[in-house]
This record gives C-alpha cells, sequence and structure tokens, in this order.
C-alpha cells in the first residue's frame, strides 16, 4: 500500500472541512466548561447544553465537557440531566468564559430508581447509530446468574447481539465472530473477558461506571477489531466524601472504597471482588475434594487528578485471575490491564487527551509438581500502546476529531516443558511472534442547516510483522514446504488499510429522525478458537504472509422516533454486513502447542443482514426495554464446504424484553425474559460401525438447529428506608435465573449404550435448572 | 493433555445434567465401511466390510459379503477369504501371514455391488517400525482419586529420527483390557523424540473400577505399536465422534480415514512391540 499518498488524502480531506466551515466575519467568543454531579463530583457525560435564545446547544463529552462558539451577546444556558435538577445560566458573551456547573441529584422520594442516563432525545437528535448506552445502574437493575450483576450478560441482551452459549462470556455481534468485538476497560484492550469458563466476565460492576456498545457506525477513533466495540468505563471515584460499597452473595463478595484525596480535585476508587466457593471444600467429607481449589478474584483501582482547569490526569488497572487446581491438573489465567491517561485543554476549542495502556493475558496449564510426568505450559499476550486524540470544537457546525494510536503486541503462542529434574518430557516452544498495529485518523460532525448532520472520517491502519519471526511456508493444500526466519526488529510484512466511516442524520423535529451509516473496519489479530463456549486456553495469532487481514463493511439504516418527552425510545435498523478473509479452521484442526497453526485455517467469505426492533422506556416508575431481532449470518469457505453455511451465530429469531419496575417505595422488581431461535448444529444423517464403535456420519455443516432457547429471570430488591443524610443503606435481592426451568440445550451428544452396542440415541446436556440466589449488598458514607 | 482439560471439564459439568430427546434425522446415503488391517505379528490380518445405516438403525451392521479383498506388497498379491459361514464380511490372511516394517501395502476390494458411487475401493498404508519396550512397571497411587489409582509406566529409548506416532493396550493376565477403542491410549513422540522415555505413565487405573483394576500378582502387559500419522489422527477423530463440548469441541466432522471414493474407515498396517511384568505381592 502506498502509504505517504493516502496521508496527503487525509489533509486534503482535512482542509475539506476547514474550507467548508462559515468565513469567521465577526470576533466570536467561546463558552466552554465542564458538567458534574454535586453529590461525588463526577464528570456528567451526555448531559445537555442548550441555549435558549439560539434554539441550539450541545452535550458534554465522555469527559463532561463542552465548548460552544458564539458572537458576542447574552445567553441563557441551560444544562440539563437526567435524575438531576436542571440549572440555567445566563451570560454576557463579551469573552471567551469558562464555566463549572455542579448539577444536583433530584430530590426525589425514590432516589433508587435514578438513572443516570443520556441526554433525553439523543436517541434522536444525537448524530450516531447502532449504539447503546447503559449506565451501572441500569445493569445493576438485571436479574443474573448466582446474582452475580454482570456488564457482557447485559450486553448479550441487546438487539443484535447473542449470546455464543448458555452462560458463556463469549458474543456476537450482528453476525460477527466472538474474537471481532473490541472490549476496552478505560482504552486498554481486554482480550478474555471471562471468569470460571464464561460464566461470569471480568468486570466489577462496583468500578464500572458506564459501558457503551458501538455494533455498527464504529467511529474513526477505534480501530483493529471487526464487528462491535464495547467502550467500558470505570468509575472515578467519590471527590467529594468517602464511600464504602459492597455486596455478599453466594458465589462472590466484593467491596469498594473510594474517596478524595484532595478534596475536589484528587479522587481514588479500588475494588476488589472474590468468589469463595471453593473456601468450603476444606470442609468435604471427599478427601479428594479438600485440596481443590476453584476461584477466581480481580481487582480494579483508579486515580483522578484534576491539576487544574486546563489538566486533568488519571491512572487506572485492573488485575484478575482465575485459579484452579485438584490432584491431576492445575490451571490459572487472567488479564491485567493498566491505563494512563492526560487530558489536556489547549484552547477552548481544542481538547487533548494522551493515553498509555498496557494489556496482558496470560495462562499456566500444568499437573502437580514431583512426578515423572509432571508438566507446565503457558502462553501469554501482551500489548503495549499509546494514542493521542485531539477534539476541535471548530465552530458550531463543525466538531473535528482526529488523533494516531500506536500498540506493540507481543504473542506467546505456547511454551510447554516438563517439571522437576526427573522429567520424561522435553521443552516445546512455539515460535513467539511479535507486531505493530497503528492507524491515524480524521472525522468531523458537521451540521449543515437545522435538520442534517454528517459525520465523516477515515481511519488509516497499517500493521506490521516484526522480527523475531518464523513464517512457514505452505503448498496450496496447506502443507509446509520450508521456513524462514527473520531476526529481532526487522519488519518482515506489512498490511495497510483505508477505512471510511461516514454517519448521515435527518431529523425531521424534536421528535424523529432517520440515519444511515456506512464503515469499514480491519482486522489484523484474532483468535484461533473453533469450539463454540471457548475455554481460556486463546491463542491469538496475527496477519502475516501467510494470513491476511479481516475487513468488515457495513451498511446500516435506521428510523428513530421518541414520544412521551422522550421518556419512550423507539428505533427501527437494518443493516447489511460483508466481511472478507474471514477465518475458520480445517476439521479435526489442533490448535494448542503447534507450529502450524496458520495451516489449518481456513479463509473465505461472510455475510449477515438483519433488521432490530427497539422500545425503551425511561419513565420514572418504569424502565427497560423490549427488542425483537430478525437477522441470518452465513459463511462461504470453500475448503470447509462448497456452499455457503449458517454461522454458529445465526439465530434468526430473538426477542429480550428487560423490564424494571419500582413498585412501592422500597421495592423494586426486575424481569428479563430471551427467546432464541436454535442455534445451527451438525447432527448425523447416518452412522458406521469401527472396532465396535458407532460413529456418526455427518450432515452438511450446521445443517440442523437446537431446540428453541428461551428462558425468564426474576428479581426482586428491598431497599432500606431513604433518610436525608444516611450515612448508611442496603439493600437485599433476590434473584431466580431461568424461573421456569427450561432445559435448554448446552450441547447434543450421539450416545452409544453401554448394554446394546447396536443401540445408539440422541443425549441433551442442558447446564441449568431453576437457579435462585440472593444478594446482599450495602453502601456507607463519610463527609 | 486432552485428559487433563477434560478432567478439568468434567469438575465444571457435575452441575450438568442429561436427558434423552427424540431429534428427527434425515439419512444419507450408503457408504461402504472398512475396518481392518495388518501387523508384522499375528496380531491381526483380517478386514471387515459393512454398509452405513441411518442413525437410529439400532441393528448389527450390515456386512458385504461375496467381495474380492486382495492384499499387495507391491510385488506379491495376497487374496483375503471371507470366513464363511461364521463370519460374513470378514476377510482374513493365511495365519502364517506378518508384514514387514518399512513396506507398504496396498489393500483392493472389489464389491459385487455398487456401494455409495463405486463398487471398487482402494487404500494403502505403511508398516512403521515402532520403539522397542525395555520394560514396563505398575504402581499403585493412594493418594490420586478417593480409591487411588494403578499406573502403568513405560520406559523405551525413542528413535530420534522422525516423527513417531504409538497406540498403547494392556492386557490383565493375558486379556485385553483395553477392549474398545475409547480406552485405547495414543501418543505422538513431540515431548520426547530422541530422547529415553523413563516411566512415561501410559496407563492410570482407577482402583474402583473392580472390572479393570489390578492386583498383586496379576501379570499386566503393553502393546506398543508404531502407527502412522494418518492412523493416529484417525483413533483420535473416532474417540471423540459424537461427542460436543462446547468448551473444547471444534465442529463435528465426518471421521478422516484412507480410502478412496467415499468410504468410511481404515486399512492399518503397524508393528507391535511387547513388555510384561508380574506384579509383586
Amino acid at each position: 500500500m502506498r502509504f505517504p499518498s493516502t496521508i496527503v488524502i487525509l489533509f486534503c480531506l482535512l482542509m475539506a472541512f476547514s474550507g467548508y466551515s462559515l468565513p469567521d466575519t465577526h470576533k466570536k467568543y467561546s463558552v466552554t466548561g465542564k458538567v458534574t454531579a454535586k453529590n461525588d463530583g463526577e464528570s456528567l457525560v451526555g448531559s445537555t447544553v442548550f441555549i435558549l435564545e439560539l434554539k441550539t446547544g450541545t452535550t458534554t463529552d465522555q469527559y463532561g465537557r463542552f465548548s460552544l462558539t458564539m458572537v458576542p451577546g447574552q445567553y441563557t444556558l441551560s444544562f440539563t440531566f437526567i435524575g438531576y435538577t436542571a440549572v440555567t445560566r445566563v451570560v454576557n458573551l463579551d469573552k471567551d468564559i469558562n464555566l463549572k456547573v455542579e448539577l444536583e441529584t433530584e430530590q426525589k422520594e425514590l432516589q433508587e430508581v435514578v438513572v443516570k442516563s443520556e441526554r433525553t432525545d439523543q436517541n434522536v437528535a444525537k448524530p450516531e447509530m447502532s449504539v447503546f448506552k447503559m449506565d451501572i445502574k441500569t445493569i445493576q437493575k438485571i436479574p443474573m446468574l448466582m446474582g452475580e450483576v454482570d456488564v457482557i450478560k447485559a450486553i448479550q441482551l441487546l438487539p443484535g447481539v447473542q449470546s455464543v452459549s448458555e452462560g458463556s462470556s463469549g458474543y456476537s455481534v450482528r453476525g460477527g465472530a466472538p474474537d471481532q468485538n473490541l472490549i476496552l476497560l478505560d482504552d486498554a484492550t481486554v482480550y478474555n473477558a471471562s471468569h470460571l469458563m464464561g460464566f461470569f466476565s471480568v468486570f466489577n460492576n462496583d468500578a464500572v461506571k458506564d459501558v457503551k456498545l458501538y455494533k455498527g457506525d464504529i467511529p474513526a477513533n477505534y480501530g483493529g477489531k471487526l464487528s462491535s466495540v464495547l467502550d467500558v468505563r470505570m468509575d472515578e471515584g467519590n471527590s467529594k466524601k468517602f464511600e464504602v460499597n459492597g455486596g455478599i452473595g453466594i458465589i462472590a463478595s466484593r467491596i469498594t472504597i473510594e474517596g478524595p484525596i484532595q478534596k475536589d480535585r484528587c479522587s481514588f476508587i479500588v475494588s476488589g471482588r472474590r468468589t469463595y466457593a471453593d473456601l468450603f471444600l476444606p470442609l468435604s467429607s471427599n478427601k479428594a475434594l479438600q485440596n481443590n481449589k476453584l476461584y477466581f478474584y480481580d481487582i480494579n483501582a483508579k486515580i483522578n487528578y484534576v491539576i487544574n482547569d486546563n489538566n486533568t490526569v488519571f491512572l487506572s488497572g485492573y488485575f484478575g485471575r482465575d485459579v484452579f487446581s485438584n490432584q491431576f491438573a492445575k490451571m490459572n489465567w487472567g488479564n491485567g490491564t493498566g491505563t494512563f491517561r492526560w487530558n489536556h485543554v489547549f484552547s477552548k476549542k481544542l481538547f487533548f487527551n494522551l493515553t498509555t495502556v498496557y494489556s496482558d493475558y496470560r495462562y499456566i496449564l500444568g499437573t502437580p509438581d514431583g512426578n515423572t510426568n509432571s508438566f507446565q505450559w503457558n502462553a501469554s499476550l501482551k500489548d503495549i500502546g499509546t494514542k493521542g486524540d485531539f477534539s476541535w470544537y471548530l465552530n458550531p457546525g463543525n466538531t473535528l476529531h482526529l488523533g494516531a494510536a500506536i500498540t506493540y503486541h507481543m504473542i506467546n503462542p505456547g511454551t510447554a516443558n516438563g517439571t522437576g529434574s526427573e522429567t520424561v518430557f522435553k521443552s516445546i516452544q512455539v515460535p513467539k511472534n511479535y507486531s505493530l498495529e497503528s492507524g491515524i485518523y480524521a472525522s468531523n460532525e458537521q451540521k449543515i442547516g437545522h435538520h442534517f448532520t454528517a459525520t465523516y472520517g477515515l481511519r488509516l491502519s497499517l500493521f506490521q510483522n516484526i522480527g523475531p519471526g518464523t513464517v512457514y511456508h505452505y503448498t496450496s493444500d496447506h502443507v509446509v514446504i520450508d521456513s524462514s526466519v527473520y531476526k529481532s526488529g526487522i519488519i518482515y510484512n506489512t498490511y495497510g488499510g483505508i477505512e471510511p466511516r461516514i454517519g448521515l442524520m435527518y431529523q425531521f423535529n424534536e421528535k424523529s429522525s432517520v440515519k444511515a451509516s456506512y464503515a469499514r473496519t480491519y482486522q489484523y489479530l484474532q483468535l484461533a478458537q473453533n469450539s463454540s463456549a471457548g475455554t481460556p486456553l486463546d491463542i491469538w495469532f496475527p496477519a502475516s504472509p501467510n494470513i491476511k487481514p479481516q475487513i468488515g463493511d457495513q451498511v446500516a439504516v435506521g428510523y428513530f422516533r421518541n414520544f412521551r418527552h422522550n421518556t419512550i425510545e423507539t428505533s427501527v435498523e437494518a443493516y447489511y454486513k460483508w466481511m472478507q478473509n474471514v477465518i475458520d479452521f480445517k476439521n479435526f484442526a489442533q490448535l494448542l502447542l503447534v507450529d502450524t497453526l496458520e495451516g489449518q485455517v481456513r479463509t473465505g467469505r461472510g455475510y449477515s443482514y438483519g433488521v432490530e426492533f427497539l422500545v425503551r422506556l425511561n419513565e420514572k416508575f418504569v424502565s427497560g426495554w423490549v427488542s425483537y431481532t430478525y437477522s441470518r449470518s452465513f459463511r462461504l469457505i470453500p475448503e470447509i464446504t462448497a456452499n455457503p453455511y449458517p454461522a454458529p451465530y445465526d439465530k434468526p429469531n430473538n426477542i429480550s424484553v428487560v423490564i424494571n419496575v419500582q413498585v412501592a417505595k422500597r421495592w423494586n422488581i426486575s424481569a428479563n425474559w430471551v427467546y432464541a431461535t436454535g442455534a445451527p448444529v451438525t447432527f448425523p444423517t447416518g452412522r458406521a460401525t469401527i472396532a465396535g464403535k458407532v460413529i456418526p456420519i455427518y450432515s452438511e455443516r450446521n445443517a440442523y438447529r437446537y431446540q428453541d432457547y428461551h428462558r425468564l429471570d426474576l428479581a426482586v430488591t428491598f431497599s432500606s428506608k431513604e433518610k436525608p443524610n444516611r450515612k448508611f443503606a442496603w439493600d437485599l435481592n433476590f434473584s431466580v435465573y431461568n424461573a421456569y426451568a427450561r432445559h435448554n440445550t448446552w450441547s447434543v451428544n450421539f450416545v452409544q449404550d453401554n448394554i446394546d452396542p447396536n443401540t445408539t440415541y440422541a443425549e441433551k446436556v442442558y447446564l441449568f435448572g431453576i437457579i435462585p440466589s440472593v444478594t446482599f449488598n450495602f453502601h456507607f458514607n463519610h463527609e | 493433555m486432552n485428559k487433563l482439560l477434560l478432567s478439568l471439564l468434567i469438575l465444571l459439568l457435575a452441575a450438568g445434567c442429561t436427558e434423552r430427546i427424540n431429534v428427527n434425522l434425515d439419512s444419507s446415503y450408503v457408504r461402504l465401511v472398512v475396518d481392518g488391517g495388518i501387523t508384522n505379528d499375528s496380531m491381526q490380518r483380517s478386514v471387515s466390510l459393512s454398509k452405513s445405516a441411518s442413525y437410529f438403525y439400532n441393528q448389527p451392521p450390515p456386512m458385504v459379503s461375496n467381495a474380492i479383498v486382495i492384499l499387495s506388497d507391491g510385488s506379491f498379491p495376497d487374496t483375503l477369504k471371507e470366513q464363511l459361514p461364521g463370519h460374513p464380511g470378514v476377510y482374513s490372511l493365511d495365519p502364517a501371514f506378518r508384514g514387514i516394517i518399512g513396506k507398504t501395502y496396498s489393500l483392493s476390494i472389489k464389491l459385487p455391488e455398487v456401494i455409495g458411487n463405486s463398487s471398487e475401493y482402494f487404500s494403502t498404508c505403511k508398516i512403521m517400525k515402532v520403539a522397542r519396550l525395555d520394560s514396563i512397571q505398575t504402581e499403585f497411587d493412594p493418594n490420586m482419586g478417593k480409591s487411588g489409582r494403578w499406573l502403568i509406566k513405560i520406559f523405551a529409548q525413542e528413535p530420534g529420527d522422525e516423527f513417531n506416532y504409538y497406540l498403547l493396550r494392556y492386557y490383565r493376565n493375558g486379556i485385553l483390557m483395553s477392549d474398545s477403542i475409547q480406552k485405547w491410549g495414543t501418543s505422538d513422540d513431540k515431548f520426547f523424540n530422541g530422547s529415553y522415555i523413563r516411566g512415561l505413565t501410559a496407563f492410570r487405573i482407577n482402583n474402583a473400577n473392580y472390572w479393570e483394576t489390578l492386583h498383586p500378582g496379576d501379570t499386566v502387559k503393553v502393546q506398543m505399536s508404531g502407527i502412522t500419522k494418518e492412523y493416529y489422527d484417525f483413533i483420535r477423530q473416532v474417540q471423540q465422534a459424537g461427542y460436543q463440548i462446547p468448551f473444547f469441541s471444534g465442529p463435528p466432522a465426518n471421521v478422516e480415514g484412507n480410502l478412496n471414493n467415499g468410504a468410511v474407515g481404515f486399512f492399518f498396517a503397524y508393528s507391535d512391540s511387547f513388555a510384561t511384568q508380574i506384579i509383586p505381592k
């Protein structure tokens, strides 16, 4: 790819942006500022700033900041945010003005219902689509497996998102593969978001502020994955007073401490969580079980420091591990991430963020020591990256975002060796690989007239394989011929991609709009996994001379309409998505501890389409959503089958109902019901007998389906009495997962009868019957 | 490695439940099924031919009689005789037959009728050499599991010159205990290519399983066979066939044999090595 010429194009595009802005004939001034919550000092993301005189306005960015530029004059600014009392300020704009606005929580009787949510008309008025944002308070209301509130399980209830398998943290967005989702925690990539084989996710809800899922229309500042972005933000900590939050559940307990280090300037939050099912194992009468271990823990921490009006920094980190061991095997795995960010205000119109991230995923699998057969196997993936992002509020009609990012990936696909001096095993090292992924982007959000907004941007991505590295050369039949070994520091392969991102919005009135978008995305790292639910034994492998980057194109159109003062949001979105160079594996692929993984990869095309209907409620006492999705997803990989086959996530009909009702002052009831067409599966259409065993002869891939999936979950929360200035509050949550005990299929085995070996039968495996649980949550604060 | 994953799985599946279900399955066309082969000793010298059936056929496989089955080492063709009337569809060589290590044998089958899309099938397999078993050692570990485990460890010099694949089976007092393909052990030489295998645990027998556990005084024999990579892969595929574990299993696929024209099964050829121990009282 000729990179310099694309840079030229990018700059031409930038020039075009500025050329489009109206000439500054009058002297103009800016009002900038930050909107925060009065009670805890946290920034209010997406609050509305409205200029009454001009009947126009803006929303605050992800740090609570805003910027407006106008001709001199007197203006009335109104600041609103759901659940907070609106504030009005009159400004005399004869110079640049900086405002600090603190909004106070509404003194409602039912403070528990208060949901910090988006600007009220955002569904209709914001020039973005295929996006779903949830505040942690919303997520906490959803009934969950074993009462463990879980960000990823909440995401799986959204239209266009499918869980890959019962109880799994893996999910497919609009027909994409689970490894095509970019999961970010404070901008650091989380490569494996699962605890306990996926039954729980790595996100501790007490440490999370909000989550935003992009299913399409992915902004130009994100890159590296094909299908979606899940942007999870950690809480900043209370800068006004100390708080302790915690919960005791049947499987895990958690505690969070937050508070000011320097009031209004510097805050911290530390949050920890551990499961304790194994703590009871020593009490077991079964000798073999007494020494078993099976638990996970994780820690989140963040320090936020407002140095002055123009500079804010934060440092945040996550560390989590799963530990398993019994007499025969031991294993542990987990993620670590770290983020440092500096927010800088260059001028009233130009904001800057510098972010440095570290991310690490590793696992160790082995047998207990002291045996000739003892061995250990470990693998890891490490990322170090940095990025700079500018937001330039050029004029009321144009907001420009530009930036650059670079990430260094270090992957050790596997080191295995015997442990102890008596070992019978030699050591094995699968060649490590190193790569550099970078991107630059620019985008502009331009208002054209009163009704039309266009967002257009371009991302240029670059991927380079760097030595030391070993590249195997294959015949067209995937047989290894020989290999090339590259020295340290040599760039032996380069790929580049031009990724246009375009969004258009036409707003008919305050209540309705139509939106359309197109986005191209490139993906250079993928997961070597061919099972449906996945394990912690992840091996990510990069694009290389043998593996081309995956390319995705998605177009979407949608109609958005709000009712009853924006308390009911509705939308219909239709999309079509094409994917090139998608990855699958040959039959019976051996993905672990092999040098020639790339020889087992089979690539082809994928396409998916669908239509998503959503009604979202945000009434005072009732909130939630109802969605229906019809979607299909196919793969065409000629070396696997000649015809397109349904992707494993092809579940055409999908319904989600998530409802939360405040029934009385202290009582809250929530329920969710999900329905999905059974997942496609390959079943036998014949049998043969080999060495006494009846083996299946299979249908075309995914020619059959499991039974349809449906499940109802319920929860009731009883809270302590609401009193002004109360120091201690609590609630008790009872929940039931799978309330009507549906035996949803996890897998189907074809089994030969033990007594009559000529008889075979089908046997369904299901994981959960009805699972009740109880969680006690408490909150304590100190001024 | 797989056993390790399996033990992890069993722990996790303690909560999982199963129930029999009815599924409506279509039937695909009938295929020829070939199962058998030769060794360098007297252990094996027959091939059985049968037909595939619908999945819930629930009767013994329909055997294929009156076929012409010929084995050749490239120079001397040898006809296998159908064992009538006792064993229709089973075709055997003369009891004196011994395969020779390093030779490639071919099997050609001519059927009296078309099965699948052909009446003629063909396959080849090479007899690989096997690492010579020096000795075996049995050991009881009372701390493993609830009832303890009997371990059978093997000692052998692994030849370092090539990739080798092994099939392991054991006998108790002359009776084959690895009596179904599900109980066969397999190994490649990835972890010990060229080194001396000093006490690799080949079998771990649950002492609670009275029908297969060992006792002092028992004569234990291990049969180690040098097999081709294709046969090694085939055995492992057959062992997994039918079972889907969402954590680990790839998409189900037909086992890959070594016959042409879409026949199912394998024509194998391998060499054996044995070692015996009487468990001290």
